[in-house]
């Protein structure tokens, strides 16, 4: 309200110049334009030729049946979209992403959410309880997956090392198609985590205090604290990690390429793998360009619905 | 494509850039323009760009063979690039040449080239120049130079075959009675022969017989498959359109023969190709499936070791190979002087591939194969009959060495081998994968 105040009365002299300067003003804004578009420039060409370009010439590619040696670039139509809607592999991939996403998002939200309960309430060394949990996070995915692989080396692995003192029986963590996923989640939990922990440290940290003193007061106990104050109060925190961390976990490559590189026996192939071998390993850059626009979809469509979810909550 | 050229003009490369920056003093636009006709090489050496895969102990005989070339011409320098074996090194071959900026010369698998070369991806050799040079087709083996055509031309220069055969250790076999009186291993013929030579192995060792490490890795599983299979006569034909053609009896039986050996006497029930190679190495097996590139790793172990090809179980002989080829991606505009550089450095390194031999590999260049020096390698000599019986892989251009293709052989075999699918509906599931593929449009 009073910002809003005082932007008016500075903004008054300008409007209340005479009318003989007014060629002058309007020129001076003119300028004051291009030194905007001057400094906005370097950033636009950047967004212009790998943002907005590609995703034009994806769309048309996706049209054509472009391949990497260069034959057939003619325009075929839709028949590239047609072909991944009846592509089996593509909706398995499709379907490994998705169960990805749902197996990741919940543990990558709850244990980020513990993590930051339990340091808010006041352990001591605060910082290097931060340290420790944020570490993994900076570490690159390359690192992580040899880490892991050797960790889950089914004969000279660290787990099923420990696993064996205790009498249980050697885990396949990345050969068994009915682990590997799971593996993978594990991997990617404790590799990301730290920075859904830190959003959440943050939103606490930033809960007045008073709150909690009126409910201590009222005789409320530690528990019915964190569900009646923190957790309501962490609301648009929570929808906004949940928001990102889907769009994160679906666009899983990296660690699943490097750990199983898809396998065993595809279990573990994420769409994003199968977009980059149609493309690049098995030519067809027209097709995988289709599938590409096919997950992009997917994505505007768990965004949006994401979006109509939290308006119609905060509503 | 196009645009690229225009943008560079006729033929600015770098070298001609350098080159031409260094004679006119700066003049770069200049030199663009006229480089084409600029004295290049009569100062400094020319450069000339080469992409191979070859990183184990064949690399460093690679990196020994270029060091000869370069020493032994004055004109030029080739410069190497060394990229991981696989879908990363034809990925980012296929795009520098889509690009316009691919090496001068580069190594195919050859069972790669049916992939590349329709689509225009690379050019065919000069056989003109090549004669110039020293090399002409009774260079080698007909099996072998007829492998490098595509459509009556010759894409692809094979520098080795490299077949998958059977290491034995020596001492286990002497101790198990199972070496003939010239020290070579008996012969077998029949799986249950071989079977039972396994198990006389493994009362020595006390661990197993046989390695052999696949989890994970469908060109392991294929090499092994597709011996056993083509040594039964049978042939799988892949033609884009119709369904695949194959032996379904064949298959299973090979199938079923292979995981029959997988039951922790004879062979580890599971274990990764390295785990394989690692318990033959401590003695902990008398046979080892393998590629004989992996001979530099039994030498360097000092492991009394002797090969031979997969024994002959099925009545055809055969033995699954490939070869590492040259090949000339397509240059935007050839450069003759370069050009006839590459043709010169590739009769070099097959004039003097004996070198290579001793990385495993068998010559293709028949001169070599059959001068006295080779004759005296052993154990090469003892697998070199493979190059007679050697399997390519069926061609498409889905197929090959480190293919797609390979990773779905894998994804239905693995569990066949693991025993918890049997050998139909993995064999099945391979099919029809394969048909599906058959099905799309070639993008060759």
């Amino acid at each position: 309200m009073s910002s809003s105040t005082a932007s008016r009365q500075a903004s008054q002299p300008r409007t209340t110049f005479s009318p003989g300067v007014k060629a002058g003003s309007s020129l001076r804004r003119r300028r004051d334009n291009l030194n905007g578009w001057a400094f906005a420039a370097p950033f636009l060409v950047f967004f212009l030729v790998f943002l907005i370009w590609p995703i034009l010439y994806g769309f048309y590619m996706s049209l054509t049946g472009k391949s990497l040696t260069g034959a057939n670039d003619s325009l075929i139509g839709f028949s590239n979209y047609a072909e991944a809607f009846a592509d089996s592999g593509m909706w398995r991939s499709l379907g490994n992403t998705l169960y990805f996403t749902v197996i990741s998002t919940v543990p990558l939200v709850l244990v980020a959410l513990v993590m930051a309960a339990l340091l808010n309430i006041g352990l001591p060394a605060q910082w290097l309880w931060r340290l420790s949990y944020f570490a993994p996070f900076l570490l690159a995915s390359t690192v992580v997956s040899l880490f892991f692989v050797w960790m889950y080396n089914p004969q000279l692995g660290l787990i099923n090392d420990f696993l064996s003192k205790f009498g249980i029986p050697k885990v396949g963590w990345l050969n068994d198609p009915n682990v590997a996923m799971w593996s993978i989640v594990i991997a990617t939990l404790w590799w990301t985590v730290g920075f859904n922990f830190l959003l959440y440290l943050a939103a606490m940290q930033n809960i007045p205090a008073q709150h909690y003193e009126a409910a201590s007061l009222d005789g409320a106990g530690a528990w019915r604290q964190f569900f009646s104050i923190t957790l309501p109060q962490l609301t648009p925190t929570t929808v906004m990690i949940v928001l990102l961390q889907i769009l994160a976990s679906l666009k899983v490559f990296d660690q699943i390429y490097q750990m199983t590189a898809g396998g065993p026996g595809g279990s573990t192939r994420p769409v994003v793998q199968y977009i980059f071998e149609t493309g690049f390993t098995g030519y067809r850059l027209g097709y995988s360009a289709a599938i590409s626009y096919i997950f992009f979809g997917l994505i505007v469509l768990v965004s949006v619905l994401q979006f109509v979810i939290t308006r119609r909550r905060s509503a | 494509m196009k645009q690229f050229e225009s943008l560079t003009g006729k033929s600015l490369s770098r070298r001609q850039l350098l080159t031409g920056s260094a004679l006119l003093g700066g003049g770069l636009l200049t030199a663009g323009l006229t480089g084409c006709g600029g004295p290049a090489g009569a100062a400094s050496r020319q450069t000339i760009n080469f992409w191979h895969l070859l990183s184990g102990g064949d690399g460093t005989k690679m990196q020994a063979m270029i060091a000869n070339a370069n020493q032994a011409n004055a004109g030029f320098k080739v410069h190497p690039t060394v990229l991981a074996w696989g879908p990363p090194y034809y990925t980012k071959l296929a795009m520098a040449s889509a690009g316009g900026r691919p090496p001068e010369v580069a190594i195919m698998h050859a069972s790669r080239v049916p992939g590349y070369a329709p689509g225009g991806l690379i050019e065919p050799w000069d056989l003109g120049l090549l004669a110039e040079n020293g090399i002409t087709p009774e260079n080698f083996a007909p099996r072998i130079w007829e492998k490098g055509q595509q459509g009556g031309k010759v894409f692809s220069l094979a520098l080795d075959s490299h077949p998958f055969i059977m290491f034995y250790n020596t001492d286990v076999a002497g101790k198990a009675g199972l070496l003939e009186s010239n020290g070579r291993l008996q012969e077998v013929s029949s799986p249950e022969e071989f079977k039972a030579m396994a198990l006389e192995m493994q009362k020595i060792t006390k661990a197993h017989g046989l390695s052999f490490g696949y989890l994970n890795l469908g060109s392991q599983m294929w090499r092994l498959f597709y011996t056993l299979y083509k040594q039964h006569g049978a042939e799988i034909v892949l033609t884009p359109g119709k369904p695949m053609e194959a032996d379904r009896d064949a298959a299973i039986e090979s199938l079923e023969f292979m995981a029959s050996l997988f039951d922790d006497t004879i062979a580890a029930k599971s274990g990764d190709i390295n785990t394989g190679i690692a318990e033959f190495v401590r003695g902990d097996s008398g046979m080892l499936f393998s590629g004989g590139w992996e001979l530099p790793t039994m030498k360097k172990a000092n492991l009394p070791v002797d090969a031979v090809t997969i024994p002959t179980l099925y009545g055809t002989p055969a033995s699954y190979a490939d070869s590492h080829s040259f090949v000339l991606p397509r240059q935007l505009a050839v450069d003759e002087e370069q050009r006839k550089d590459a043709y010169k450095f590739v009769s070099d390194v097959l004039k003097g591939s004996l070198l290579w031999a001793e990385a495993g590999h068998i010559p293709a260049f028949q001169p070599v194969i059959q001068s006295p020096a080779y004759r005296e390698l052993t154990p090469q000599v003892h697998y070199a009959n493979a190059a007679d019986i050697i399997a390519y892989d069926p061609e498409a251009w889905f197929s090959g060495s480190g293919s797609d293709w390979q990773t779905y052989f894998a994804e239905h075999i693995q569990n066949v081998l693991l025993g918890r699918d049997k050998a139909v509906t993995g064999w099945d599931g391979f099919v029809a994968r394969t048909n599906d593929l058959l099905s799309r449009p070639n993008p060759v």
